[in-house]
């Protein structure tokens, strides 16, 4: 398990269509996946990428809806401004924008989730461990260490 | 008193006996050498102790959001006091009406630890004049070339003059040159991903938490900042590695598109720690994608709060990353 790469998966809980897919997310994914759903795109706030990065990501994910078909209407184009521009800034500081990728899913794109992750655990494979930013005291058990 | 400090504090005067602000936001005679600090004049007799000149560090629309909507407040603004109050009106911290702008051209402001490093501590007095400061110190008297003390935030600047003061103080300057900023940044992004990362680290990582750099910027005026907030704790509070650095990253990115590179927070620093460079990117970031700059005008919103279904064609569509 160690030597594959740590991915931190943001999944907007409306962007998977189908309920294979959603059922796989949910219950099937690999182990150094790390799922973290929310409600929409929107609500991923840059610091949670930044969390994630700091805690030892070697890539992220994040996973929404096509730019017209948001159900909270505009969640998605909030969110696309601002975590592409972080993902640059981040490029910035030192963390590779290659291992920031979004995947903009629509209603006939079954299955795609899975290959997307693939491709990216691959890539991420290629970059090798990120640990320009990876600063973070693992959390203790059950809770916060502060 | 200089002809712009009588100007200035005629208009200060004016202005407040004709009932016309409240309060005039501008600067008083300092109680340490060379940093003269900001004050709140809401009668005329104060204003013999209003004070101007090129070491007047602080960026006055700080002070903007801690008044009641409702206050009449008369500003001594400089280019980019102007931009900030102009960035502040956008996000609606007060109305414009409320608001009147004494503006004056800005020559630049002068760093006190420069003319410190210069002339040693023992600062009786000093004189800023176009340029030449002098000062006499306790053994001798300097007379230092203005340019080279100014903050380097200062030298970058592109817009030294008021974009929408309602009272012009002085004469216009010519505008700055944009590539400098530019440069800069490029010259950053030209280096290796590891240099980058430990220049980053090495800036980042001597920070005290003291946050000095969010009290003076004028954009910072959250009720409660993410670095406050504890139930959850969203990023580490100590000055561990983890702390100083999401603090760093996070404040930056909260400035995107905000920020008018007046170079406050880098002036407040006790530990002289590089900022600008972080936010001097994201701000080229926004106008590469989206040709805005922060506090040209009080009406357009910045490109996070005005996105559009027009961005789709940035969007990844069929797998390709646009």
């Amino acid at each position: 398990m160690d030597n594959k790469p740590k991915i931190a998966f943001f999944q907007c809980q409306w962007c998977l269509y189908a309920p294979e897919d959603q059922e796989w997310v949910d219950s099937r994914l690999p182990e150094n996946i790390h799922l973290i759903k929310v409600p929409c795109t929107g609500r991923i706030d840059p610091l949670f990428v930044l969390n994630a990065v700091q805690g030892g990501a070697d890539g992220v994910v994040i996973s929404g809806c096509l730019p017209e078909k948001c159900h909270f209407k505009e969640g998605n184009l909030a969110a696309r401004r601002q975590l592409d521009s972080f993902s640059s800034f981040l490029d910035y500081i030192g963390y590779d924008q290659e291992r920031v990728h979004f995947v903009w899913l629509d209603l006939q794109d079954r299955g795609r989730i899975q290959r997307e992750l693939a491709d990216f655990e691959s890539q991420i494979s290629r970059l090798g461990p990120a640990e320009s930013l990876a600063t973070r005291v693992p959390l203790k058990e059950g809770g916060a260490n502060d | 008193m200089t002809e712009l400090e009588a100007k200035i504090r005629t208009e200060a005067a004016r202005l407040l006996s004709e009932g016309l602000v409240d309060v005039v936001v501008a600067f008083r005679k300092e109680d340490a050498p060379l940093r003269p600090q900001p004050a709140f004049f809401t009668n005329v007799e104060d204003l013999e102790n209003l004070v101007y000149n090129g070491l007047c560090a602080n960026n006055l629309a700080n002070y903007l959001t801690r008044f009641p909507q409702e206050t009449r407040i008369g500003m001594l603004v400089r280019g980019c006091e102007n931009r900030s109050v102009n960035a502040l009106v956008v996000e609606k911290q007060h109305s414009r009406e409320k608001l009147t702008l004494i503006g004056i051209p800005c020559t630049g402001i002068i760093d006190w630890r420069k003319v410190v490093a210069l002339t040693g501590e023992d600062i009786l007095a000093y004189e800023d004049s176009a340029h030449t400061l002098t000062v006499r110190a306790r053994h001798q008297t300097f007379a230092l070339p203005r340019q080279e003390l100014l903050h380097s935030s200062c030298l970058r600047c592109v817009h030294p003059n008021p974009l929408s003061a309602d009272i012009l103080l002085g004469e216009m300057l010519p505008e700055g040159d944009p590539a400098l900023i530019r440069e800069r940044v490029e010259s950053f992004e030209a280096l290796t991903r590891a240099e980058r990362t430990a220049y980053f680290k090495q800036e980042a990582e001597r920070c005290i938490r003291c946050y000095a750099c969010r009290e003076a910027c004028p954009m910072c005026y959250c009720e409660e900042c993410f670095v406050d907030h504890n139930t959850p704790r969203w990023t580490e509070s100590g000055t561990t590695p983890a702390g100083t650095h999401a603090w760093h990253i996070i404040r930056a990115f909260h400035q995107t598109g905000r920020c008018t590179s007046c170079g406050a927070c880098e002036r407040a620093c006790p530990m002289d720690i590089q900022m600008t460079y972080l936010t001097d990117k994201l701000g080229k970031d926004m106008w590469d994608s989206y040709q805005f700059a922060a506090g040209m005008d009080d009406q357009t919103q910045p490109p996070f709060a005005s996105f559009t279904l027009d961005d789709k064609k940035h969007f990844q569509v069929g797998g390709k990353q646009s």
